[in-house]
């Protein structure tokens, strides 16, 4: 066929079917327009939001506060631990006392609830990770975390095999399967 | 295209069918307060005390986060010395059971209403007061054997309410022990048994391996004198109509008709009577035994017990060749009325076997003996039908299910005057007619004291935070009694108190040290002669009243006998999901409970091996599905006693096995009779399919459990199965170690593993192993293994990773032998050679992993086992709450599509590997535990590192008696075996 004819055949098609395309290139680009709306906010990549706006920025960063202090059991057991209610507390009950937001803490700790912290890393459950033996082999936690100590929520990382992997290839630790990560 | 491209184009699509993985979004773990000893992520311990059953054994448990996740032994206590049976294994899932109630009930116009704690112990604290001013005894209590601090308790608030002492009430109260105790040793007590300074034990039915007294105790005890040592091994002679758990571990049965234990006993007592050592008993004595025992010649005791002439002399031969014979008396559920005479027999012979009773520690006496016997509970009740009394307080007790169908007993449950309070924490038929149901705080909750044996504290403390905030017992009544002060938990301040008072502790250290330990183990243990101090070795005439003469018994009467089995107790254990679900040790029978008979019984009443049967006694009939078995005698009908609340969902279906015995106590020593005389069995033509675990009671020649002759146990292996260049067929194979020194080029056609450092291996004594099934329950603890039901299990679809498996001898299909079964961690794993996606892996310490996310289902790896260890799970395995907090967070939850198995405790490995590397140093020799091990009362498992030569591990594996099962398809498992003996030659 040629391309006159062709063109010509397919303006007429377009004519015929005015109404259908244009509904169908709506509905495509309402829909596109909808999910970049829905998951582009400003706050879309940043981490989950927590019950209280913790910032690693401010504690970490800006007032250098040792990972450990919060975290006690990084180097001593497979969790790090997260602080309990009355460690924010030692500190707030002097440092901006009356903040909103430390009024809310007051509160979790006032009903012997602990604060819901939202978790933001993610590993499958079928990984056994054990922070100490990492902490102890001096693996740094922006290594896997990222540079905490500019966010203010954190994005959080969810981790893949290959990560892990790389990093033990490279310092030659454990590759066994079950001794290495998973049980 | 590479494979894992291909993987991840394959699985693009499933994921954009599915949508978006797991949420991730969870909470953390946050506290309020830093737990002082807790550190998240890592286990704390606390001591404490299993209270399962009476025996009292001391336990560690384990606490994550808040919640305490597995019960091992306490290795310093002096009862269990470290070691858990199966039901204290599942007491955790006592903690977390879902039928657990969460409030107590207040029955307003027949229905209950919950009402909060605060409340319930108002209207006990009000109730009792008023009945208290009303007058005398106008309250009443019955209890479970308690420790001496909480029945101080009770009595002391009983006494503040004016009222008598609280009885204590035991469905098993070893009445007839104690009576024959107290005729012959002048003792209503229950002493405890030196079973491992004997080198001839007899038993006339003491189930000592499964109920009676202290089972994990004494089954440590029994393997130290049965166990083979030195070429030598002490002989175990069981007596009775049964092969029970016990009696399979013997090496005799003699079967004889029930009720004639006693005539056998007392011939035994004429043998001995007067002949060898010199008794020192009292004047009179040795001539007044001869005659009571003169009527049981040879003949007589034969012709009246339907043993045969040989058997008894061999029992003779057995005892009079020993140089330390102990004899144990009758069973838990005390069967037949001539229990007591057994009992005294057994008592007399002792006393002429050894007359210093050196075996017998009459100070170390077991708690259960302050249980009151039944003719008393029977009293208790009648007593209580007919005085004016206001309350009545039942604490973790169920008489409605122990007394069914007395008058007395629903009459005062029925009793709408009187207030009844049932302390308890699942629903029971007493608690379903009482007017208030208090669910009181675990004992693994809350504080108390339980010492099993006299002499010694062991704590009970709060080993988990409490999940629904019950307050404990001891704390209600001591709150009750002092007009509600005495603050959240007065049970802790009592103790102390208590223990203070008692010298057992001085000061805040002391009690700091006790409750970190588990309790007072070494203090005041009384030197030897003191031990017998109570003992006044001067039997009164009435000992010879007990011994009427031969009482002749028709040689056809037929019995229906009720009996405590190993996984149920008492019954008490029916909602714990894992007793069930674990088949019976002899019939491999889970989640359904059948009546055993002979085939010469079921021929005899023309019914068939799985048809439900209608058992009709002179109180009653039920029905029961019937189990063909050699392990009973003809003319018997045995069932062992199903847990309350023993069904798939742990839905309370009873069996009505109980509404079949005589409600007659016995005459002097008030017991109970748990055996009936048969009136008629008739096949209802239903029959029913077993949820069965094994596939045939023989091993059909496979060379999987062997056992082999005491004389031919011998310094070195046996000739041929030690060299390489033995015959490789299925009769002749040898021993081939998991090592590069085990690859033989001709025969292999995979290269050697080279292992580093450690290739961890397990040894399993089969002449230890009674196949009691600890093992079963802690590995379902410790590796959240699933538990699948009775239909699953129907279609082969158990989930354990560890198995007792149960063979009779073809030859005499009575003798059993017990083989546990786990993954043997080939090096030449049939698993790992078929699976297209190499998901069993041989890891560099020789453990066959399984990895779970490589896993695709297709089963090739389960096909091609011949060990039959590999697990697939068919569905999503699910934990009815709040059953899932007792997950261990250490081991991955597996679900629907993968197949698993045993990892020999990688986590507990992984955990040692940790622990080595943070001091510096190697793991050690008996390091790694895994759970198995930990738990087995035998301690037939031992595991360790078979490349350290110096390794437990490693010497055992070169016994004489090592093999490896089915050894000659060159498998080169790394668990082996070591053979049972057997007596013979």
């Amino acid at each position: 066929m040629e391309p006159a004819v062709l063109f010509k055949n397919g303006w007429m098609f377009i004519r015929a079917n005015l109404t259908a395309i244009l509904v169908s290139a709506g509905t495509v680009l309402s829909l596109g327009a909808f999910l970049w709306l829905f998951y582009m906010p400003p706050a879309f990549d940043i981490g989950p939001e927590q019950p209280i706006p913790f910032s690693h920025r401010v504690h970490a960063g800006v007032k250098s506060i040792d990972c450990k202090f919060c975290h006690p059991y990084v180097a001593r057991s497979v969790h790090p631990g997260i602080p309990p209610v009355e460690k924010c507390l030692y500190c707030h009950n002097y440092i901006i006392a009356g903040h909103p937001e430390i009024l809310k803490e007051h509160a979790y700790f006032n009903a012997g609830n602990p604060v819901p912290w939202v978790k933001a890393n993610y590993l499958p459950e079928h990984v056994m990770f054990n922070h100490k033996r990492h902490i102890q082999k001096e693996v740094l936690c922006e290594a896997c975390h990222g540079d905490i100590l500019s966010m203010d929520r954190i994005k959080g990382v969810r981790f893949k095999m290959e990560f892990c992997i790389a990093c033990h290839r490279e310092k030659k630790a454990n590759l066994d399967c079950w001794l290495g990560c998973h049980n | 295209m590479k494979r894992r491209t291909f993987l991840k184009i394959a699985g693009m699509g499933s994921i954009s069918l599915a949508g978006c993985s797991p949420d991730p979004e969870k909470n953390l773990f946050a506290l309020i307060h830093a737990a002082p000893d807790g550190v998240t992520g890592e286990a704390a311990w606390y001591a404490s005390t299993c209270r399962e059953c009476p025996a009292g054994c001391g336990i560690l448990a384990k606490h994550r986060e808040g919640r305490v996740i597995k019960l091992e032994g306490n290795p310093l206590h002096p009862v269990n010395k470290g070691r858990l049976c199966i039901r204290g294994q599942a007491a955790l899932q006592g903690v977390y059971s879902p039928r657990r109630l969460k409030t107590p009930l207040l029955k307003e116009k027949g229905v209950f209403k919950p009402v909060s704690y605060a409340a319930a112990e108002q209207i006990i604290a009000r109730r009792a007061e008023d009945a208290a001013a009303k007058g005398k005894n106008r309250v009443r209590m019955l209890t479970e054997v308690t420790g001496e601090c909480l029945l101080n308790v009770f009595d002391r608030a009983l006494e503040k309410w004016k009222s008598a002492k609280t009885l204590v009430f035991e469905p098993f109260a070893y009445e007839s022990l104690k009576t024959a105790n107290l005729n012959v040793f002048g003792l209503y007590g229950l002493p405890s048994y030196h079973i491992e300074k004997a080198d001839v034990l007899v038993s006339f039915g003491a189930d000592f391996l499964e109920t009676w007294l202290s089972p994990v105790s004494y089954a440590g005890k029994f393997k130290e004198m049965h166990a083979l040592s030195g070429g030598k091994k002490g002989m175990f002679i069981h007596v009775g109509p049964f092969r029970s758990l016990t009696g399979a571990a013997s090496d005799l049965w003699v079967s004889c008709r029930p009720g004639t234990e006693g005539a056998i006993a007392l011939g035994l007592v004429r043998e001995f009577a007067g002949k060898g050592r010199t008794p020192a008993h009292p004047p009179g004595f040795a001539e007044k035994l001869k005659a009571a025992a003169a009527l049981y010649s040879k003949d007589t005791v034969v012709r009246m017990s339907g043993i045969s002439p040989e058997q008894f002399d061999i029992l003779v031969n057995a005892v009079r060749g020993a140089r330390s014979p102990l004899v144990l008396g009758t069973g838990s559920g005390t069967p037949g009325d001539n229990a007591l005479q057994t009992d005294m027999a057994v008592n007399l012979l002792n006393l002429l076997l050894d007359p210093e009773l050196t075996l017998l520690d009459f100070h170390a006496r077991h708690r259960v003996e302050i249980a009151a016997p039944r003719s008393d509970a029977v009293e208790f009740f009648e007593a209580v039908a007919e005085d004016p009394v206001d309350l009545l307080l039942i604490h973790r007790s169920d008489p409605a299910f122990y007394l069914p169908g007395r008058t007395a007993v629903t009459g005062v449950l029925n009793r709408k005057s009187l207030f009844k309070v049932c302390f308890t924490e699942v629903m029971n038929e007493t608690a379903e007619s009482a007017d208030l149901v208090f669910p009181p705080g675990h004992y693994l909750e809350t504080w108390d004291e339980y010492a099993g044996v006299a002499g010694m504290v062991s704590m009970v403390q709060p080993v988990t935070a409490s999940l629904y905030n019950a307050p404990g017992t001891g704390d209600v009544f001591l709150r009750a009694a002092s007009g509600g002060t005495g603050g959240k938990t007065p049970m802790k301040a009592f103790v102390h108190n208590r223990l203070k008072d008692r010298g057992k502790i001085k000061d805040r250290k002391d009690w700091v040290e006790v409750v970190g330990r588990g309790g007072v183990f070494d203090a005041g243990l009384p030197s030897r002669s003191d031990r017998h101090a109570e003992v006044r070795i001067n039997p009164g005439e009435k000992i010879w009243e007990g011994f009427s003469g031969p009482r002749e018994q028709e040689a056809n009467t037929r019995f229906f006998a009720v009996v405590p089995g190993i996984r149920f107790f008492d019954g008490r254990g029916g909602d714990r999901s894992w007793l069930s679900e674990i088949p019976d040790a002899m019939t491999q029978v889970a989640w359904q409970n059948p009546v055993l008979a002979h085939p010469d019984t079921l021929a005899r009443d023309r019914v068939r091996h799985g048809e439900i049967i209608r058992v009709t006694t002179g109180r009653g009939e039920a029905t029961f599905p019937v189990y063909e078995t050699p392990l009973v005698r003809p003319g018997i009908y045995i069932v062992s006693l199903a847990g309350r609340g023993f069904s798939k969902k742990a839905e309370p279906v009873r069996q009505h096995s109980l509404s079949l015995l005589p409600a007659e106590t016995l005459p002097v020593s008030g017991g109970p009779r748990c055996d009936a005389p048969l009136v008629q069995v008739q096949g209802t033509g239903a029959f029913i399919r077993f949820a069965r675990t094994d596939g045939s009671r023989t091993q059909l020649n496979r060379k999987i459990a062997l056992s082999i002759p005491l004389d031919r146990v011998k310094g070195r292996r046996d000739a041929g199965l030690s060299e390489k260049t033995a015959g490789y067929s299925m009769n002749e194979f040898p021993l081939t170690l998991p090592l590069p020194e085990g690859y033989d080029a001709g025969r292999d056609f995979y290269p050697p593993h080279a292992h580093e450092k450690y290739r961890w291996s397990m040894i399993v004594d089969l002449d230890r192993c009674v196949g009691c099934g600890a093992c079963m329950a802690a590995c379902y603890a410790e590796n959240n293994i699933g538990v699948v039901g009775e239909d699953r299990i129907r279609e082969g679809r158990e989930m354990s990773w560890i198995r007792i498996e149960r063979y009779h001898d073809p030859d005499r299909p009575e003798n059993l032998i017990f083989f546990p079964m786990m993954c043997q961690h080939c090096d030449n794993a049939p698993c790992e050679s078929v699976c297209p996606v190499t998901a069993p892996h041989h890891s560099k310490e020789g453990l066959n992993n399984q990895i779970y996310n490589r896993c695709i289902g297709t089963r090739f790896c389960a096909q091609n086992c011949p060990y039959k260890v590999r697990r697939f799970n068919w569905f999503e395995w699910t934990w009815e709450d709040p059953l899932r907090l007792m997950l261990n967070p250490d081991v991955t939850v597996r679900s629907k599509g993968v197949m698993e198995k045993c990892s020999f405790c990688i986590q507990r490995i992984k955990h040692a590997h940790g622990r080595a590397k943070d001091e510096n140093r190697g793991i050690l020799d008996g390091e790694v535990v895994p759970a198995c091990v930990q738990t087995c009362p035998t301690g037939a498992i031992v595991f360790g590192n078979l490349m350290d030569p110096e390794s437990r591990v490693r010497k055992l594996a070169d016994d004489p008696r090592a093999y490896q099962a089915m050894g000659y398809l060159n498998t080169k498992p790394a668990v082996i075996y070591l053979k049972k003996v057997i007596p013979g030659t």
